[in-house]
């Protein structure tokens, strides 16, 4: 039996998972919507997964999980690494573009950028307390404009004269949007214009002060759209190298993470059958209120987390 | 008066971090008892949330919430007026405003608040004058306020040289370290910059502090970064980092939203400061903590990585 190894990354949007063999080689990837359900998400996914992998040949002994649900779902698989997606991005991207300078990402609901010197991560920033210019955003304007959000890009790339859209906050973007509407300006134009706000915006916001040197990468959800694509190669002077496993690197950080790490624990492909649910358990214990998170497989409990101190480990029993 | 009967809250926040010291041995030389408000909880931050107006930063919402906690607790809540010690001296205008803002907000209260107005550059009052002047109006003679105030600062300044003294033995311990700069009141709340320190201990690292320095080298050493900056407690930050930065695997800037002089001030460091990782933190009143976590789990990564270690 060969070693494999499974990453899975759960964002607030999209749920993503690969297997990998020792060499980084793909055995299987899969790319399913988290609907607001990460536990429902991934067990779908790894039935989706388990349908493309030969058990016969491999066995995965590693789990990695990363994401803003990398904590629930990681107790869930049963997963030896848990890492933050800054780091999972990071190495994936880093094995797979060695050469790589400035890693540009964004996702549903966050953005980031990330500096590479050596093959080594040396500095990033993450999107603070605004969400502008995210994936969310681009939803919800292509929502507005009547088109899907896997059309944006194609539309985008037809306009000759963007529309100038306000970049610094979704609000004002959207209420400008409206108006150039109502003015009359082509579709074409005002989604070029979009997307000209969100790399702007990116820039300004996340790239404020970061010197962003060539070879780029883009990735995230946002990297499939052609559009914000040309906006940041025109803004930037340069080619922005964007991998077709780009929506994966996360994933698959957290699969190479998890065959670094030390731990070994064979994956049951089980867990897709098995029941979980979680519960909130407000802890009385003082007039913090802490929400503790309790996850149960069936009726046992089997981790919690959300206090701040020792007292809330009372709610868990 | 009875001198023995007179009780003094101190709000847990805002400069209480700073002159706790020298407010509670000040008070305590004059025969007078002083209670302090609880650590930040959640209900004090909602209480203070729904006192304060939406723009005021964190750290105002909180402070309001403590000052709610000590009305009916006590004869008097000492809320001061700190505009400046002099030229580029400058506190932030929350400080200058802050007695008026208390009184507005409690008024329909029978609570008696106690302030002190320092504004050398306005008034030429110095602390001295300032708390001698409160001690008269407490009806202590000028001798005996004078004599409190010396025993208060000398309390204070010895204090803060002890905890210097301990923080500069941190920069010795093996292992990574990372330097938290932040204004006192944000570095010290449980409800804010704790939740940092606390995290990076149990990822083993050793947290340290810019503002524990000597607090006149600092800003002397403030000028390096900026020679224009005219905020005293910005000053003694960026002095504590323009000191330290070579000590140190890499800096946090941690901030209340939304602090008018870090959003400065901290700008001013990434743009100044080079060849040490840095993060960004500010920190809002969201209970919950993932997003810090994220951000300070990866960026302790980032700095492993950087030392081949992960």
């Amino acid at each position: 039996m060969e070693h494999a190894y499974l990453g899975v990354d759960v964002g607030s949007i999209s749920t993503k998972g690969v297997i990998i063999d020792k060499k980084n080689g793909i055995l299987a990837s899969q790319y399913i919507w988290t609907q607001g359900d990460p536990i429902g998400a991934v067990k779908e996914l790894v039935g989706l997964l388990e349908g493309q992998f030969d058990k016969e040949k491999y066995k995965i002994v590693a789990t990695g999980t990363t994401g803003s649900a990398r904590k629930l779902v990681g107790v869930v698989l049963g997963a030896t690494m848990v890492k933050n997606e800054i780091t999972a991005h990071a190495v994936g991207t880093t094995t797979f573009y060695p050469d790589v300078r400035t890693i540009l990402e964004i996702g549903g609901q966050d953005s980031k950028i990330i500096l590479v010197e050596n093959g080594v991560a040396v500095d990033y920033a993450m999107n603070t307390l605004c969400a502008a210019g995210t994936g969310a955003f681009l939803s919800s304007q292509a929502k507005r404009l009547g088109i899907e959000v896997e059309e944006i890009g194609d539309y985008a790339l037809r306009s000759t004269h963007p529309t100038q859209i306000a970049a610094r906050c979704t609000v004002f973007a959207e209420s400008d949007l409206v108006h150039k509407i109502q003015m009359g300006h082509p579709r074409e134009d005002i989604i070029a214009g979009v997307c000209n706000a969100v790399a702007a915006n990116y820039l300004n916001n996340v790239g404020k002060g970061k010197k962003i040197v060539s070879p780029v990468v883009f990735q995230g959800g946002v990297s499939k759209n052609k559009g914000v694509v040309a906006a940041f190669e025109r803004t930037l002077g340069c080619p922005v190298v964007v991998d077709p496993n780009g929506h994966l690197m996360g994933a698959l950080g957290a699969a190479i993470l998890a065959r670094r790490g030390s731990k070994r624990q064979e994956f049951d492909f089980s867990v897709e059958n098995m029941e979980f649910r979680t519960r909130e358990a407000g802890c009385g214990g003082c007039s913090n209120h802490c929400e503790i998170i309790c996850v149960y497989r069936g009726d046992e409990l089997i981790d919690s987390w959300g206090n701040r101190c020792e007292r809330g480990a009372r709610v868990r029993g | 008066m009875e001198n023995e009967s007179i009780k003094i809250g101190l709000p847990r926040a805002m400069l209480y971090y700073r002159c706790r010291v020298l407010w509670q041995t000040f008070f305590q030389e004059l025969g007078m008892e002083t209670v302090v408000s609880p650590p930040t909880d959640r209900e004090i931050l909602e209480r203070g949330t729904a006192l304060a107006i939406d723009e005021a930063c964190l750290s105002l919402k909180i402070y309001l919430g403590h000052v709610a906690a000590l009305v009916g607790r006590c004869d008097y809540i000492l809320v001061p007026r700190v505009s400046n010690f002099g030229r580029q001296r400058a506190m932030c205008t929350r400080f200058e405003a802050l007695p008026d803002l208390a009184a507005n907000v409690f008024r329909d209260s029978r609570q008696r608040f106690l302030s002190y107005d320092v504004d050398e550059e306005m008034k030429k009052a110095g602390e001295e004058d300032a708390l001698v002047e409160l001690g008269k109006s407490l009806g202590a003679s000028a001798k005996a306020a004078k004599k409190a105030y010396k025993a208060a600062k000398k309390a204070e300044l010895s204090h803060h040289k002890e905890r210097v003294q301990r923080y500069e033995q941190q920069y010795k311990k093996t292992g990574m370290k990372v330097l938290i700069a932040a204004h006192s009141y944000v570095a010290e709340d449980p409800y804010m910059g704790r939740m940092v320190s606390d995290y990076l201990k149990k990822a083993g690292v050793v947290p340290v502090r810019a503002d524990m320095v000597d607090r006149e080298a600092a800003l002397k050493h403030s000028r390096e970064i900026s020679p224009t900056c005219k905020w005293e407690i910005s000053r003694e930050i960026l002095g504590g980092v323009a000191i330290h930065q070579n000590d140190v695997d890499g800096i946090i800037l941690l901030s209340a939203f939304p602090c008018g002089p870090d959003a400065m001030v901290n700008e001013l460091i990434v743009r100044r400061v080079k060849g040490v990782p840095m993060l960004e933190l500010v920190l809002d009143s969201q209970s919950g903590t993932a997003g810090v976590e994220t951000r300070l789990e990866s960026f302790i990564d980032i700095i492993r990585f950087q030392k081949g270690v992960l």
